[in-house]
C-alpha cells in the first residue's frame, strides 16, 4: 500500500520534473554537484528518488527522538549517496554508542601473549 | 584395517586440524598477518600523536567525543556538548558512521573516509593525522558498536594507542584491534581542515568529500580545499567549476573567469565550463565575449545541460538587447 502510494508519487515528481529545466542555486552556473553526477542519464530520476529518501530520512530520525528542525538540518549535512545509503535503514545501521569493552575472549589472550602482532 | 592405516589417517587429521586452526587465526586478522611481511613504505615503527586532546565519553556519547577529538585537533572550535546535537540518537543510543562525516562538514573540514586498508590507517597516523575508527566490541552475538580515535602505534611493541571512551591512552594490541575493527568493515575517517589533504587521498574520493563540504559549508572553504586539490590534479573540471563557483558565490567574478578559463584551455569542448564562463563574462558585462562561449556551448545534439544553455543564451541576449 505504502509501496504503491510511492510509487505514484514518485512518477508524477518524475514527469513533473523532466518538464522543468535542470535548476541550480545561483543563475543558470551550473552547480558542482550537479557536474559529478552528470555521468548518468538518470539524473532526473535520482532527484526524484533523493528528494523521496531525504523527506523518509528525516522522518526516521524524528521518531528516533530528534526535532523537527534538528532532524532537518543533520540529513541537509548529507550528500545523496549518504542519504540513499541511510533511508529506510537507520534503525539497522550500526551506531557506535558504547565505550566498554563487553567481552575479551580467551583466544585475544592467547594471541596477546603468544604474539601480539 | 590395517593398523598402519588408522595412524596414518588419525595423522593426516591432526595435521589437518591444526592447519585449519592457523588459517582461521590468520582470516580472522588478515590485515595485521600481511603486515608481518610488508609494513607500509615510508612509515615509522612507531609514532604517537601526543598533542591530540581527549574528551571523556559520557552515557553512550563516544561518537561525539571521538568527533570533538578529531576536530579539535585540526583546528575547528567543536566540543562534544554541541556535537551531541549533531550526530547522537537518543533512542539508538549512538551515532551513525554518516552522521559522522556530516557533522565535520557543518565546521568547514573535509571528512574523509578511508579505504578499508590497515595499512592506509597507519600512513595517516604517522602523517599527523588522528583516526576515528568504528570498532564492533562485543563478541559472539552480542553486538557492541563504539567509535574510537587511533593516535598512534609501536609496532615493535604489537600495540596501537587509542582515545577511547574514558581511556585517555587505550594501549590495545594489533591483533585485537584488528578483530574489534573488521566488523564495520575498516571503517575510518579523519577530519583535515581544507588545503589540507589526507596522505591517502585518492582524486575521486577527495573531490567527492570537498563537494560534500561544499553543501554545507562557507564558499571560502571550498576555495582553499578546490585550489589545492587543483594543485595536486590540475586536470580536473568538475574541482575547476567548484573553485569557480566558489568565488562566484563571493561575488569575486574575476576570479571565477580565470579559474574556469585555465580549465577551459585543458578542455575547450566542456559545456559546463563554456556555460559558466559565458555567464560569469555576462554578469561582468562582458556580453559579446560571453555569447561566443554560449553558441560554442550549443553544440547538436541533446546533452544534460542543454536546458541550462538555452537559458544562458537567453539571459546574454536579452541582456544585450537592454544595453542597445
Amino acid at each position: 500500500m505504502k509501496t504503491a502510494l510511492t510509487n505514484m508519487i514518485c512518477r508524477f515528481l518524475a514527469i513533473a520534473i523532466m518538464m522543468m529545466p535542470f535548476q541550480s542555486g545561483q543563475a543558470a552556473m551550473i552547480g558542482t554537484d550537479q557536474v559529478n553526477s552528470a555521468a548518468t542519464v538518470q539524473v532526473e530520476r535520482n532527484v526524484v528518488l533523493n528528494y523521496l529518501s531525504r523527506a523518509q530520512t528525516v522522518n526516521e530520525l524524528q521518531n528516533l527522538g530528534l526535532d523537527a528542525q534538528t532532524a532537518k538540518d543533520r540529513v541537509n549535512a548529507m550528500t545523496n549517496d549518504e542519504v540513499s545509503s541511510l533511508a529506510g535503514k537507520i534503525s539497522s545501521a550500526p551506531a557506535g554508542g558504547d565505550g566498554l569493552v563487553v567481552l575479551i575472549l580467551v583466544v585475544f589472550f592467547i594471541w596477546y601473549f603468544a604474539f601480539r602482532r | 584395517m590395517p593398523n598402519w592405516f588408522v595412524r596414518f589417517r588419525s595423522a593426516r587429521l591432526v595435521a589437518g586440524v591444526f592447519l585449519l586452526a592457523l588459517g582461521g587465526c590468520a582470516s580472522l586478522v588478515p590485515q595485521t598477518m600481511a603486515l608481518r611481511d610488508t609494513w607500509p613504505e615510508g612509515v615509522a615503527l612507531r609514532t604517537e600523536l601526543a598533542e591530540v586532546p581527549f574528551f571523556p565519553q559520557q552515557d553512550y556519547q563516544c561518537g561525539p567525543a571521538a568527533l570533538a577529538t578529531a576536530l579539535v585537533h585540526s583546528g575547528a572550535g567543536a566540543t562534544p556538548e554541541e556535537l551531541v546535537t549533531l550526530v547522537y540518537i537518543p533512542s539508538r543510543q549512538g551515532s551513525l558512521q554518516v552522521e559522522m562525516l556530516a557533522a565535520a562538514r557543518r565546521y568547514g573540514r573535509i571528512a574523509y573516509p578511508l579505504a578499508p586498508r590497515l595499512d592506509d590507517l597507519l600512513r595517516e597516523v604517522a602523517a599527523g593525522n588522528p583516526v576515528i575508527v568504528l570498532q564492533d566490541n562485543g563478541a559472539g552475538p552480542i553486538v557492541n558498536w563504539h567509535y574510537a580515535v587511533v593516535i598512534g602505534f609501536d609496532y615493535p611493541a604489537g600495540e596501537l594507542y587509542l582515545r577511547s571512551g574514558e581511556t585517555k591512552r587505550l594501549a590495545i594490541p594489533f591483533t585485537v584491534f584488528e578483530y574489534t575493527w573488521k566488523k564495520s568493515n575498516y571503517w575510518a575517517m579523519v577530519t583535515l581542515p581544507p588545503g589540507r589533504m589526507p596522505v591517502t587521498a585518492t582524486e575521486p574520493g577527495y573531490l567527492a568529500s570537498i563537494a560534500a563540504m561544499e553543501r554545507v559549508g562557507d564558499a571560502h572553504a571550498a576555495i582553499i580545499a578546490y585550489s589545492a586539490f587543483l594543485d595536486r590534479w590540475p586536470d580536473n573540471i568538475s574541482a575547476s567549476v567548484g573553485l569557480a563557483n566558489g568565488h562566484y558565490a563571493l561575488r569575486a567574478l574575476e576570479d571565477a573567469a580565470a579559474a574556469l578559463r585555465r580549465v577551459l584551455a585543458r578542455h575547450p569542448d566542456s559545456v559546463v565550463v563554456l556555460n559558466n564562463l559565458a555567464q560569469v563574462l555576462s554578469d561582468l558585462g562582458r556580453n559579446d565575449e560571453a555569447l561566443a562561449l554560449i553558441e560554442r556551448a550549443a553544440s547538436p545534439g541533446e546533452n544534460l545541460f542543454a536546458g541550462t544553455v538555452r537559458e544562458t543564451h537567453a539571459l546574454i541576449l536579452q541582456r544585450m538587447e537592454k544595453s542597445k
